[in-house]
């Protein structure tokens, strides 16, 4: 096949020297007529790879069937010579240094898992408050019970209601992560795929369809959350919403630390409990902020308690500006700003914007799996079952009669009652309750009902 | 009955299925005949390309006087050659993507009487959108420059593997538009004719399998288009408009690979079931699993010109799971003919490799899964 002798491949031994940095045999290429022959002659060989389709020419070995002998410089190729594997030329190649099989083992430690065969058992979709407590509950049922978690963000442990208050307190964001995904995954031995998507539910074949690869269940449990609702006068890239913590962390870093950079226009479009808690929390980190509803007060829902006037009363010393009554009808960027105009003309100037205007459960995997919606994904409120006999729901996601409750509080007994019906144990029924709403507006901390 | 009293639905119901019936007679008959060349020896199959062209095989999906064109039935049209062929159910999606571009550049000088020789296989063509949709997927860069001169464009540059040519074919492609070494920032798409000046076809190495798919490295010196050859003009909200159609079409193959797949494990069941009970990815199994794609390929193909994020995913994932199936089929067909299945001649054993290709091809398994975890994230302000 191939006359030239060559030596066998074998890039993934690291005590053969690599193949560029071989010293050309004295002499080879000395009479090749170049600007500097003898400078030439004596630097190493040298690697090119080519950009279309990986095939690698080695200055030494050149291409004999395509006319290059061997010792044939990269510069010395002519222009019409082609790639022997796809045909492109010299000029799609770049110079390549073979990398070492350690370096190449380091990289793909850290890469998340892709989906592969074995017991199907429980898989859970989501690794949010949700995602660990239907880990631990099973878990604390059932030894063996193989239990995977699917999860587009990292899988790492901390608390969501902590978002609201770590400025305020100057937590570092390190210090927001109580358990890395990996470490949580270790210690309740559960098969972690994180920055993995879930894209389909096929319920026929009881098969998950993700970013990386098809998984099987016997029982799948829904724990995805719900996503920051966005208005449609405000560009997702434009603005944040910080429903989760890698999101928060960027926010975080675009504003930076006020002591080094000083305190940040921070426009906040939506008053109700998270905006109102990160208004707070902002404004005690430092930064001045805007506050936009459109009702007359934040925390609307909860005007008959007065929540609205005791808050503006809290505020009334720190940087915040409540606008009430109006409506955000454009956001854009102008000259590395953003410039936010109300439909009654108000214009508001901010280095960064967050929109705050409630969540929504997205509906992909629901619909997927043909499952009942009603303003989430509609459970039987007594094991937190789905119109599917083999789906569970929970947490943010999930409507009890047409009821989404995004609280942290209903959580764990949700997790308890989906274990016993999978688990098969007596069964542990949960009971939907009015939640007591806690707001970490820590410069008056309020409890509303 | 005259069929012109039948009601409109009835009338193009029945066309649907005599079209099919035509291209199953074309696949199972010379098709058939020819099908170890093409994967072996390299025969490209024009004559019966065009043969498929003339029946309409290729152009269902295009719109025409009596309104806009049915995917569901290009793709169906593929699927019935793959079973066979898969090679020529490939070179299909060629000709019917190259039609669409034609069709919806909006270019007099693409449509009209250029089109209709496309359509009815007088022209051939293919797709040279491999190295463009890996760029705007964020995975390679473009390799094909585009420089404005008066009139139009000089285009330089080299392209690996671009299938369904010939030195009479052309195909669409996508050039950066620079000044000097500077990319603009923009793209040009434009219909490449492979005989015109400054273009250059060379011959690739041995595929291991579709080895008549007339596919060749694409080389450009200094060749000029002009306004009779520029399908779009920016290139992206174009590409953007056609992606999910694009893609989507690429699915008759692998559910013709699938079926043909399927098929063989039907041909030794009366004989080898008594063994073959005992492995897994049955033929009951496939089937129902193929039929359930089909469903949802058939139900996005009503669709093509959705231009939402959450259906293009919908389309990549359709497509990722025929790939997926695909393999999986071709596997166990192979496991379930055993010996003969492994003999160089057999279908079984070709169909094999067809399934690679069906999964590495542009956009491969890995490219799919990538692009949609690339759609599915939040996005947030940089």
């Amino acid at each position: 096949m191939n006359n030239a002798p060559m030596p066998a491949p074998t890039p993934f031994e690291p005590s053969t020297p690599a193949l560029g940095q071989s010293q050309p045999p004295l002499g080879l290429s000395l009479s090749k007529p170049s600007p500097e022959p003898a400078v030439q002659a004596l630097a190493p060989w040298q690697q090119y790879i080519c950009e279309a389709c990986g095939y690698i020419y080695n200055e030494a070995d050149g291409d004999p069937d395509g006319g290059l002998a061997p010792g044939t410089r990269y510069a010395d190729i002519p222009d019409d010579w082609a790639c022997p594997l796809c045909g492109v030329t010299k000029a799609d190649f770049t110079p390549h240094t073979p990398p070492s099989i350690d370096a190449l083992r380091a990289s793909i430690a850290h890469s998340a898992p892709v989906a592969t065969r074995g017991a199907a058992g429980v898989l859970i979709v989501g690794a949010g408050r949700a995602g660990w407590q239907m880990a631990e509950a099973l878990r604390a049922l059932d030894a063996e019970m193989p239990i995977t978690i699917v999860t587009a963000c990292a899988g790492d442990v901390y608390d969501k209601p902590m978002l609201s208050i770590a400025m305020a307190r100057s937590t570092a964001l390190e210090a927001l992560v109580k358990e890395s995904g990996a470490a949580a995954a270790a210690r309740l031995a559960v098969r972690l795929l994180a920055h993995t998507h879930a894209v389909r539910i096929c319920a026929d074949t009881q098969q998950l369809r993700t970013t990386r690869g098809v998984l099987r269940y016997e029982r799948l449990v829904l724990a995805h959350g719900a996503q920051a609702a966005l208005p449609a006068a405000l560009p997702a890239a434009l603005c944040w919403r910080i429903n989760h913590l890698a999101a928060y962390q960027k926010l975080r870093s675009a504003l930076g630390k006020t002591e080094e950079t000083g305190p940040k226009d921070v426009t906040i479009v939506g008053a109700g409990l998270i905006g109102s808690e990160l208004a707070n929390d902002l404004a005690l980190g430092g930064h001045r902020v805007t506050l936009l509803d459109t009702q007359p007060e934040p925390l609307a829902r909860w005007s008959a308690e007065g929540a609205g006037a005791q808050l503006l009363d809290a505020w009334k010393d720190l940087a915040i500006q409540f606008v009430g009554g109006v409506q955000v009808a454009q956001l854009e960027q102008v000259a590395g700003r953003y410039r936010i105009t109300t439909s009654c003309g108000q214009r508001f100037a901010a280095d960064q914007v967050i929109a705050a205007a409630g969540l929504a459960t997205p509906p992909r995997l629901a619909q997927s799996a043909n499952l009942k919606w009603d303003n989430g994904i509609a459970v039987d409120p007594a094991n937190l079952k789905t119109s599917n006999e083999r789906i569970h729901a929970m947490g943010d996601c999930i409507a009890i009669n047409g009821q989404p409750s995004r609280f942290i509080e209903p959580i764990a007994r949700q997790a308890r009652a989906i274990a016993a019906d999978i688990c098969g144990t007596a069964p542990v029924p949960y009971e939907p309750r009015a939640a007591v709403v806690r707001v970490k507006t820590t410069s008056r901390p309020l409890t509303l009902h | 009955m005259n069929p012109n009293d039948l009601p409109r639905e009835l009338t193009q119901e029945a066309s649907a299925s005599a079209l099919l019936a035509a291209v199953r007679e074309v696949a199972q008959g010379p098709l058939a005949a020819v099908v170890e060349s093409i994967d072996r020896t390299g025969y490209y199959p024009r004559a019966e390309l065009q043969q498929l062209a003339a029946l309409g095989a290729m152009s269902a999906h295009l719109d025409g006087p009596a309104g806009p064109g049915d995917f569901g039935l290009s793709i169906r049209a593929m699927a019935e050659a793959s079973r066979v062929c898969g090679a020529t159910g490939f070179m299909m999606w060629c000709q019917a993507v190259c039609g669409l571009y034609m069709q919806q550049s909006g270019n007099p000088a693409l449509m009209g009487d250029a089109l209709m020789a496309h359509v009815r296989g007088g022209t051939l063509g293919g797709t040279a959108l491999s190295n463009p949709m890996k760029s705007y997927a964020q995975i390679e860069s473009l390799l094909l420059k585009a420089t404005p001169v008066a009139g139009g464009y000089i285009v330089n540059g080299s392209l690996p593997w671009v299938s369904n040519l010939g030195p009479d074919h052309s195909c669409g492609a996508i050039a950066a538009v620079v000044n000097g070494d500077e990319h603009v920032g923009r793209e040009v798409m434009f219909l490449l004719r492979c005989d015109a000046p400054g273009v250059e076809l060379r011959e690739c190495p041995s595929f291991s399998a579709m080895e008549g798919t007339g596919t060749y490295a694409l080389r450009l010196k200094d060749h000029f288009i002009g306004a009779n050859d520029v399908i779009a003009d920016a290139a992206k909200p174009f590409i953007a408009r056609i992606r999910a159609a694009f893609v989507m079409l690429q699915c008759g193959m692998a559910l013709g690979v699938i079926q043909g797949a399927i098929d063989s494990i039907w041909e030794v069941e009366a004989q080898l079931g008594h063994v073959n009970q005992f492995l897994e990815d049955r033929p009951d199994a496939l089937q129902a699993e193929l039929d359930a794609l089909t469903a949802r390929v058939m139900a996005l193909a009503e669709t093509p010109y959705n231009p939402s994020v959450a259906f293009f995913i919908d389309v990549l994932d359709a497509r990722a799971h025929g790939a997926e199936l695909s393999l999986r089929a071709a596997q166990s067909a192979l496991l379930h003919q055993g010996a003969r299945g492994y003999l160089m001649s057999s279908a079984v054993q070709r169909r094999v490799r067809e399934s690679h290709f069906v999964a590495i091809v542009t956009p491969a398994i890995k490219h799919l899964r990538k692009e949609m975890a690339r759609l599915s994230a939040e996005v947030m302000p940089a």
